[in-house]
């Protein structure tokens, strides 16, 4: 269930970034409808400018990119906040890259081209995995 | 001695060239199977790029530079192979391969320089892949002209690089090897001269509707920058130029000295053609000069289209996404007379078929007004032969079509569009122009996401051939069904995505198939119209009854019950992120030189290097000549005929030899082999149906004299070839493919088929010449055979007695019934030839035929029964020597 499903719960808070603008006006719009908080960066040092601003529960970045790489962006979300959840995505997918993202924190590594339900389910499990960590609400207990 | 220096040489010798002969053949068929390999991987490769514009992929540049990087690199293997197989039979094939790669590479670098044909050119001749240079609107338009349902105006495009060049703006070579591209001043106006002639000639108009459109804006994907009419001056000499709609807010163009007290001259003059050329050069400078004053935007890269522009009854405009009161998503329709002031009658309609009118607002027509179909005005609600004052212009089944017509166009452009259109005095409505909408997401209203547990999934599953949401009635389509029978905007629901739908998908809504892959014919189709498409979905017929109405939500593979407005809309937004993509566009354009399939009949003239236009055309190009190389291998490769192959003992009257080049038969087995040793997939099935006791009727008939001597000029010629290749059935086998050469009476016939795991490669090949009997019953058993290929929806063509069937891109089961069948009609038609005394005796054969062994392919033999008789020659009453008897009822 997403957090637009049950408008009690806050809505999760997606930062998109990849300088290939056709990525964020693709996934923008899409976890928009899903009742996510969407903000997207084409340019890697406006993105960390932002993560150092504000928290995002979600950052999905691309790897290859002028200026600040996407692993040094991944080390920058998780200084600013240990708990937001990371995805890799690249179009250059190789198996030390994939490597060295989880080594550094990354939730999970995405090759591009990839299916829109690909990243969705992605994002579900971290949805999941936040919901699953985060204390009981108000109600009655076991 | 010398006879001991004979034998020393020979002896080496001749196992050299049985070694040669089996190296040699090897070698040619790896070529093959390396042809086949490659092809299949280019389609993959096709399907992928595809699949990236059904929105479905998130893609990025080095996407589509890696995918033209590694097709372009197989086409090159394949048209490598092919030149391998035949000895260099192609190669003028590398330098279609290079144009092609050159056009691609231009593409992905932003170039337009390969992709300039013609400066000028008619609207009919433009193509998606011109979109850079004549804007995506005329695209469209052009395209609607694929569409029989639509109407749409005749007329002429002067590209970007033809204004460009009409301008004085240098148009540059984007290499050394475009210099030829480059564009001249005097080639446009002569070519538009030229376009001025035919239209005055054909059209017999003496007014031409210009307008000009600014490509690739920054907001939009055209503009519209001014619609202008040149006709000559109504009361007097010379012509002029009108201004429909222009930023300056002026009603006319003054005209230069040299045109001004011209008379315009006959249609039928060339030189009225010039006259109008010379306006038109006028108009574009005008234009250009304007914008090009100091503190305007420059004007940048433009188009002009001219059509000629006959007097209108009514005109108007539909907009597919309008927003009005209580209806946040409708279709609007405009209708209005020319020059009227009392303003337009105005429709609104609903999205869907079948597009009911939700609202109308009707302008009262002034009293003794005459309306296009000749009615009068009155001011009675109701009296015969006449409307009342408040009477729509147009008819409802109008508003109707150019809904249907409007909503096609919206998917075409995958965005909403405004679309102009006209109906002449004698009713003829046809589309002039469209322009794409700029709605933006937040105005489409119906926020949040589409609680999926209130509506009913009435079915879920199958491939995604195009996403997109679309609503409508299901329709089941038959193989019976007329496509203008299929009503618009219904849901199609077919047994098999055949090509033979390609009709209906012009009229549906969406299509779901229970069976097909997504890199057919069909497929391909849905995804130019962007007409929601699911392949392969189980039991879809029974699931979607006739009649329900239906929400397929493509994307995400699953069909509702109902019309479900939330989701559509959804569906309208999802559509607004692709076209104005450059991405999008990019991929969408260099799909235009890899995808298109324009070689299709083997037997047109084109089919040659020179006429490969896509890289497709070059593999199936490749993949056809592979297949004629192989067909006539022994023939054409006499030193082949040495090669060691083993007797299969078939326990029929026929001997077939067998050379196993790989997994084809079991290992052991000495110099005698029997069915059971039989490890090829293909040969297996098709032994099946060769070794059916129906099929080898003892029932033969007699020979006319007539017979033997029409026979003797092609029996005297089969004597003439190579020793060794007369009478020897051949089967070529490895596990998953066969290649078998037959020679059964007077006849030949070739099937090469692949049946492998992997559906996207297997096929089956057919090519059945010859007969005993006189021409015309030869082609009487040419034209049975035909109807059994058909029957079995391979692709067939007959030349005479030849036939050809192709059959591919099908299910395995599909094949294995196919091939299954070609044994028992391999074995069912020798000699029958001699028997078709006439067109009766060739029906009631292949009514026979359909009885006994199409029974898996009943679906496409509506006459079929299915009398299980044990000889179905004797049971039908086959005398022997002169066909049926008489007593059976004829054709």
């Amino acid at each position: 269930m997403t957090a637009e499903n049950n408008p009690a719960e806050p809505r999760l808070r997606i930062l998109i970034l990849d300088d290939e603008p056709i990525v964020c006006k693709r996934l923008r719009p899409t976890f928009q409808k899903m009742g996510y908080e969407v903000e997207t960066f084409t340019d890697s040092a406006s993105a960390l400018a932002r993560l150092r601003e504000t928290t995002f529960n979600i950052v999905i970045t691309d790897l290859m990119m002028e200026g600040a790489d996407g692993m040094q962006v991944l080390k920058g979300a998780k200084e600013s906040s240990p708990d937001t959840q990371v995805i890799v995505i690249t179009g250059f997918a190789t198996l030390d890259t994939a490597k060295e993202s989880y080594r550094k924190g990354a939730f999970d590594f995405v090759a591009k081209p990839f299916k829109l339900g690909d990243i969705l389910d992605c994002v579900k499990r971290i949805e999941e995995k936040q919901r699953g960590a985060s204390p009981p609400g108000p109600g009655p207990q076991p | 001695m010398w006879w001991q220096r004979l034998i020393g040489i020979n002896r080496p010798r001749s196992r050299e060239t049985a070694e040669i002969n089996i190296w040699r053949l090897q070698s040619l068929f790896n070529n093959f199977r390396r042809i086949l390999f490659l092809n299949n991987a280019i389609l993959e490769d096709m399907d992928h790029m595809e699949r990236a514009l059904r929105i479905e992929y998130i893609f990025d540049r080095a996407f589509l530079e890696t995918s033209v990087r590694t097709i372009a690199s197989r086409v090159h293997h394949v048209t490598y192979n092919l030149n391998a197989l035949t000895g260099n039979g192609y190669i003028p094939l590398y330098d279609r391969y290079q144009d092609v790669r050159t056009i691609l590479d231009d593409i992905l670098s932003g170039n337009t320089g390969a992709l300039a044909h013609s400066p000028v050119l008619p609207l009919h001749a433009v193509g998606w892949e011109l979109e850079p240079l004549v804007g995506i609107d005329l695209v469209c338009l052009a395209e609607l002209r694929h569409h029989r349902e639509s109407r749409v105006t005749e007329g002429f495009v002067i590209t970007a690089e033809g204004a460009q060049a009409l301008t004085g703006q240098k148009t540059t070579p984007v290499t050394p090897e475009h210099q030829a591209a480059h564009v001249s001043m005097t080639e446009v106006r002569a070519e538009i001269g030229e376009q001025f002639k035919t239209l005055l000639k054909t059209r017999s108009v003496l007014r031409f509707s210009v307008v000009v459109t600014r490509i690739e804006g920054e907001e939009e994907l055209v503009q519209e920058l001014g619609r202008f009419v040149l006709a000559p001056v109504a009361d007097g000499p010379g012509m002029e130029i009108l201004i429909e709609s222009w930023p300056e807010g002026q009603s006319s163009i003054s005209m230069p000295e040299a045109q001004k007290n011209v008379e315009p001259l006959p249609a039928s003059d060339d030189s009225a053609a010039d006259l109008y050329a010379r306006c038109l050069e006028h108009l574009i400078r005008t234009i250009f000069a304007w914008f090009a004053k100091s503190g305007r935007e420059p004007i940048g890269p433009f188009a002009v289209f001219v059509r000629g522009s006959l007097p209108a009854a009514v005109s108007g405009t539909v907009q597919t996404r309008f927003a009005a009161k209580g209806f946040p998503e409708t279709l609007s329709v405009t209708a209005g007379l020319p020059d009227a002031d009392a303003g337009d009658d105005t429709f609104l309609l609903r999205r869907t078929y079948p597009f009911d009118i939700i609202q109308s607002t009707i302008t009262p027509r002034p009293a003794g007004y005459h309306f296009p179909e000749g009615s009068l005005a009155t001011g009675a609600a109701s009296t015969h032969g006449s409307f009342g004052r408040g009477s729509a212009l147009v008819e409802i089944k109008v508003l109707k079509r150019l809904a249907e017509t409007a909503m096609m166009l919206e998917r075409m452009l995958g965005a909403p569009v405004t679309v102009r259109w006209e109906c002449l005095a004698d009713g003829e409505c046809c589309i002039t122009g469209l322009t794409p909408m700029p709605v933006r997401l937040e105005e489409t209203g119906g926020d949040g996401p589409l609680r999926e547990q209130e509506a009913e999934v009435l079915c879920r599953g199958g491939h995604l051939v195009q996403s997109g949401i679309a609503a409508g009635t299901v329709v089941h389509v038959t193989g019976e069904m007329l496509p203008a029978d299929f009503p618009a905007g219904a849901v199609a629901v077919a047994r098999v995505a055949s090509p033979q739908l390609t009709p209906v998908l012009q009229r549906a809504a969406a299509i779901i198939t229970e069976k097909g892959t997504t890199t057919g014919h069909l497929a391909t189709v849905a995804r130019e119209l962007r007409l929601p498409a699911l392949f392969g979905l189980p039991d879809a017929l029974a699931l979607l009854p006739p009649g329900t109405e239906v929400t397929v939500d493509a994307s995400e593979t699953a069909v509702y019950r109902g019309i479900l407005e939330t989701l559509l809309r959804q569906g309208a937004r999802e559509m607004d992120l692709s076209p104005s993509d450059p991405e999008y566009r990019t991929l969408r354009r260099l799909l235009r030189f890899i995808r298109p399939l324009n070689l299709i009949d083997p037997e047109a003239p084109n089919f040659s290097p020179q006429g490969c236009r896509t890289f497709h055309d070059i593999i199936h190009f490749c993949h056809e000549k592979a297949v004629d190389e192989l067909a006539h291998f022994q023939e054409r490769r006499p030193g082949l005929g040495a090669i060691r192959t083993r007797r299969m003992d078939l326990g029929v009257p026929m001997d077939i030899r067998i050379l196993d080049i790989g997994g084809g038969m079991a290992a052991e087995g000495g110099r005698e082999l029997s069915p059971d040793a039989t490890r090829s997939e293909p040969f297996s099935v098709f032994l099946e149906g060769l070794l059916k006791p129906q099929a080898w009727t003892t029932e033969l008939p007699t020979l006319g004299l007539r017979d033997i001597f029409s026979s003797v000029p092609r029996s005297m010629g089969m004597l003439s070839d190579p020793i060794g290749n007369l009478g020897e059935n051949l089967a070529i086998v490895s596990h998953d493919y066969m290649n078998i050469s037959l020679r059964l009476g007077y006849h030949f016939s070739v099937i090469d088929a692949n049946l492998g795991t992997d559906d996207a490669r297997n096929y089956v090949y057919f090519r059945f010449a010859g007969g005993l009997a006189d021409p015309e019953r030869r082609n009487r058993r040419a034209r049975f055979i035909s109807y059994v290929l058909k029957a079995m929806d391979f692709s067939v063509s007959v030349k005479g007695d030849l036939v050809i069937g192709k059959l591919k891109m099908v299910e395995s089961a599909a094949l294995r019934s196919a091939l299954s069948v070609l044994g028992a009609l391999t074995a069912f038609s020798r000699q029958r030839d001699t028997s078709l005394y006439n067109d009766a005796d060739m029906q009631i054969l292949f009514t026979i035929f359909a009885d006994t062994f199409l029974g898996a392919f009943n679906r496409n033999i509506p006459a079929a029964k299915n009398p299980q008789a044990p000889d179905p020659l004797a049971a039908s009453g086959f005398t022997g020597a002169g066909g049926y008897r008489r007593s059976l009822p004829s054709r």
